[in-house]
C-alpha cells in the first residue's frame, strides 16, 4: 500500500469562501446513516489520484464537478439536502484505490460512488461492487473508457457519461487510416488501461485488415523526467507512420519529448484521460521549441472544447468555474499544484455532476439507493447542454458516444477538422 | 609458538580435512538449494501459470483484453515472477507484463510450446520460463518467466552462512589443535632436552621434572637415566585395566 488515504470534504478551501466544507457534526451524521443520505445531505464518494504523477487527472476532475456541486449546493441543493462528495486520494494505484472504495461503502456509507479516476483502479475496485450488490451502491462515471464498466459481469454496476476507449482509439485508427496512415504504433501504459486502449487500436484495425507494427510502453507512475528513448527507438524501429498513446500525461509527455527528439516525426494521438493541458504544460515550461513538439499532436476528447461559448453547457461551465474557483482539497495535496482556469478534464468533471444532480432530482423527495437505477433509465433525451441529447436504458448504460479530436494552435487545443490538411 | 616436526603432519592433516569437509558439504549445500529452489520456483511457477490459464478462458472468450491485463498485473507482483505473456491460438501477443516492449527473442517465438524453457534475456536477467495451455492449448498459452537470478542471490546467501560458520569453526579449532598439540609436545621437548644434557653430562644434568612424571615419558626418562648409569633400573609400568595383571 502505498498511498495515504485521507478523508476530505468536498470544496475545502474553494475559492468564494469555504462552501461544502462537511462539518464533523455532518460526516457523524452521514457515517451514521447507512442509505447515505440525511434530511440534509447527500454523500456521494469519490477515490482518485490526488498525488502523484497522475494527480493532475483527479484535481481537475474534482474542480469540475466541484463547481457545479456547490453551485447546486448554494440554490438549496437537491430536494433541501446539500451533496457532499467524500474524497480519498488512491495515487492512481489500485490497492488504495480498491481499499478507498471499502471505506466509501462500509464505513462512510455514501450513497452512490463518483468520479473515479483511472482503469486499473476502476476494474479493480468492480469486484468489489457486484460482492456487495445487495447494497445497491452504483458507480457514476468514472474518468475512463475501459470495457469492464461497459460489459458483463460488471456492466449493471456502472454508469458513464464519456464515449469508451473503442471508440476514441475506433475514431482516431479511422482517420490515421483515411489519410493513409496505415502503419500504426503503440506506447501505452503496461496496466488494465493500456492494454483496454491497445485492445480498441487492434480492434479498429483488424476492420480494414490491418496489425499493430510496433509496440513499445512504459510503467504506470512515470514522470515527465523519466527516459522514453527506447520506447521511441522501437516505434521508430517499426516504421511506424503514426503513434497512438495510452498513458497519462506525464509519461506521454515524456515519450512525446524523446519522440522528436529521436527523429519520429509522425503523428503522436493521444486518448482523453491522458489530461491534455497537463501535457501541453509540461512541453512548453521544458522545451525552447514546443511547437516543434505540438505541430503533429493529436488529442482525442470526450467532451467539446471549453473554448467554444457557442455551447450552453460549456458557457455555464466557464461561468461556474470563473464564479467559484473551486480548489482541490487541501487535505489530500502533497504537492504542489496550480489548477487550470478551464481545462478538458475539468469540464469533463462538471458535466458528470451536472448528469448526476439531475438524477437525484429525478429520486423525488425520498432518494433510495434501490431507487437509483430506474432514475436512471428515466433520464431519455436530457440536454445537458453539449449539443447532443442524453439517454439511458437497461441496455444503454453510456451517455455520450460522441469524439471530439483536438491539435495545438496558438499555445493552446483547439478543435481538428482537417486531417487530410494537418497530417 | 613453535610446532613441533613431530606435530605439524597432524596439523596439516587437520588442515586438510578441514578443507575437504568445507568444500564437499558447500558443493553439496549450493546442489541441494539450487535443485530444490529451482524445482520450487518451476512448481510454483506452474501452479501460477495454470490459474491464470484457467481463469483467462472466460476473459479471452467473452470479455475485454483489460480485464486479462488486470489479472496478470496481480500474479507479476509475487516475488520471483519476472514477467508474464499470453498468446492465443494465432500467435498473437494478447497481454503482457514488459517494458518498454516484447523482447526479441520472444518475438521469435523461441521455445513456444515448451512446458519449460530457460532464457537469457538481454538486460533483463536468466529466467526459467513456465508456460500452462489455456482450454487445453486451443485457445493460446500462458507463460511466466521466474527470475532465476534471484535463486543463485539465494544459494550465495545460504553459501555465505555456511562459509560463515565454517570458517569460524576452522579458525577455532585449529587454535585448539595448535593448544593441544603444543601440550602434548612440551613433555617430549623436555625429554629430549633432557636426553642431550644427559648425554653431555651424565650425572648432574637437570631433568626439567620428566624424573617424576608417572607417564610414558617419565618412564622413558628414567629408562635414559638407567642407560646412562646415573640410576636404578625403573619399575615396570602398571599394566592398564585392559592388559592383563600376568601372563599365565
Amino acid at each position: 500500500m502505498k498511498r495515504m488515504t485521507r478523508r476530505a470534504a468536498l470544496g475545502a478551501g474553494a475559492g468564494a469562501g469555504g462552501f461544502l466544507v462537511l462539518p464533523r457534526s455532518l460526516s457523524r451524521a452521514a457515517t451514521g446513516n447507512a442509505a447515505g443520505f440525511t434530511d440534509t445531505e447527500i454523500v456521494l464518494g469519490m477515490s482518485a489520484a490526488f498525488s502523484g504523477p497522475s494527480r493532475g487527472l483527479g484535481i481537475e476532475l474534482y474542480r469540475g464537478a466541484a463547481a457545479y456541486f456547490t453551485h447546486v449546493n448554494r440554490a438549496g441543493g437537491v430536494g433541501g439536502r446539500k451533496i457532499v462528495l467524500r474524497t480519498y486520494d488512491d495515487g492512481y494505484q489500485p490497492n488504495p484505490s480498491v481499499e478507498n472504495t471499502v471505506r466509501l461503502m462500509l464505513k462512510d456509507r455514501v450513497f452512490a460512488l463518483f468520479g473515479y479516476v483511472g482503469t486499473p483502479t476502476v476494474t479493480r475496485v468492480l469486484p468489489l461492487l457486484k460482492k456487495f450488490q445487495d447494497e445497491k451502491t452504483y458507480l457514476f462515471f468514472p474518468f475512463t473508457g475501459a470495457q469492464p464498466q461497459r460489459q458483463p459481469p460488471y456492466g449493471e454496476f456502472a454508469f458513464n457519461l464519456r464515449a469508451s476507449y473503442r471508440q476514441e482509439t475506433g475514431g482516431l485508427v479511422d482517420n490515421f487510416v483515411a489519410v493513409g496512415r496505415k502503419r500504426i504504433g503503440m506506447f501505452y501504459q503496461a496496466d488494465a488501461y493500456g492494454r483496454s486502449g491497445w485492445a480498441g487500436v487492434r480492434r479498429a484495425l483488424g476492420k480494414y485488415g490491418l496489425k499493430i507494427v510496433g509496440e513499445a510502453t512504459y510503467r504506470r507512475g512515470q514522470k515527465f523526467t523519466s527516459v522514453m528513448r527506447r520506447q521511441a527507438q522501437i516505434l521508430k524501429n517499426a516504421r511506424a507512420d503514426a503513434v497512438i498513446c495510452i498513458g497519462a500525461y506525464a509519461a506521454c509527455a515524456a515519450f512525446l519529448r524523446d519522440a522528436v527528439d529521436n527523429g519520429l516525426r509522425v503523428p503522436i494521438a493521444n486518448l482523453s484521460f491522458v489530461g491534455s493541458e497537463n501535457l501541453l504544460k509540461l512541453i512548453a515550461e521544458s522545451q525552447d521549441e514546443p511547437k516543434r513538439y505540438t505541430e503533429l499532436l493529436v488529442n482525442s476528447q470526450v467532451v467539446p472544447s471549453y473554448e467554444d461559448a457557442s455551447i450552453p453547457a460549456v458557457r455555464e461551465y466557464r461561468e461556474l468555474m470563473r464564479r467559484y474557483n473551486p480548489q482541490p482539497p487541501k487535505e489530500l495535496l502533497k504537492e504542489a499544484y496550480t489548477p487550470f482556469a478551464h481545462s478538458f478534464v475539468s469540464l469533463e468533471g462538471f458535466l458528470d455532476a451536472k448528469l448526476m444532480v439531475e438524477i437525484l432530482r429525478r429520486m423525488g423527495d425520498r432518494p433510495e439507493r434501490g431507487k437509483l437505477e430506474n432514475a436512471v433509465f428515466s433520464v431519455k433525451d436530457f440536454d445537458l447542454g453539449v449539443g447532443v441529447p442524453v439517454s439511458f436504458s437497461a441496455n444503454r448504460r453510456q451517455g455520450l458516444d460522441r469524439v471530439y479530436y483536438t491539435v495545438v494552435d496558438g499555445g493552446r487545443f483547439v478543435p481538428l477538422d482537417d486531417w487530410k490538411g494537418r497530417f | 609458538m613453535k610446532i613441533q616436526k613431530l606435530f605439524q603432519k597432524t596439523l596439516f592433516g587437520i588442515f586438510m580435512l578441514f578443507g575437504v569437509i568445507g568444500i564437499s558439504t558447500s558443493m553439496l549445500a549450493i546442489y541441494t538449494v539450487d535443485s530444490q529452489l529451482t524445482e520450487e520456483y518451476e512448481s510454483n511457477a506452474r501452479g501460477v501459470a495454470k490459474t491464470i490459464a484457467d481463469s483467462s478462458v472466460d476473459i479471452i472468450l467473452n470479455r475485454d483484453l483489460s480485464a486479462l491485463q488486470s489479472l496478470i498485473d496481480q500474479f507479476v507482483e509475487i516475488q520471483g515472477i519476472s514477467y508474464i505473456y499470453i498468446i492465443n491460438d494465432s500467435g498473437e501477443y494478447l497481454a503482457h507484463t514488459f517494458v518498454p516492449g516484447i523482447p526479441e527473442e520472444i518475438l521469435r517465438g523461441e521455445g513456444h510450446g515448451a512446458v519449460s524453457v530457460r532464457r537469457s534475456l538481454p538486460g533483463m536477467g536468466d529466467f526459467v520460463e513456465v508456460s500452462s495451455p489455456i482450454l487445453a492449448g486451443v485457445a493460446g498459452r500462458v507463460y511466466i518467466g521466474m527470475d532465476t537470478g534471484l535463486v543463485a542471490l539465494k544459494i550465495q546467501r545460504a553459501i555465505g552462512q555456511q562459509v560463515y560458520l565454517f570458517s569460524t569453526i576452522f579458525v577455532i579449532g585449529i587454535v585448539a589443535a595448535i593448544w593441544l598439540v603444543n601440550l602434548a609436545a612440551r613433555p617430549v621437548a623436555n625429554l629430549l632436552a633432557y636426553a642431550v644434557e644427559l648425554a653431555r653430562e651424565q650425572s648432574g644434568a637437570a631433568d626439567n621434572g620428566v624424573l617424576v612424571r608417572d607417564d610414558e615419558v617419565g618412564q622413558l626418562a628414567r629408562l635414559f637415566q638407567y642407560f646412562s648409569g646415573t640410576g636404578d633400573l625403573p619399575a615396570p609400568a602398571r599394566p592398564s585395566p585392559a592388559t592383563p595383571a600376568s601372563s599365565a
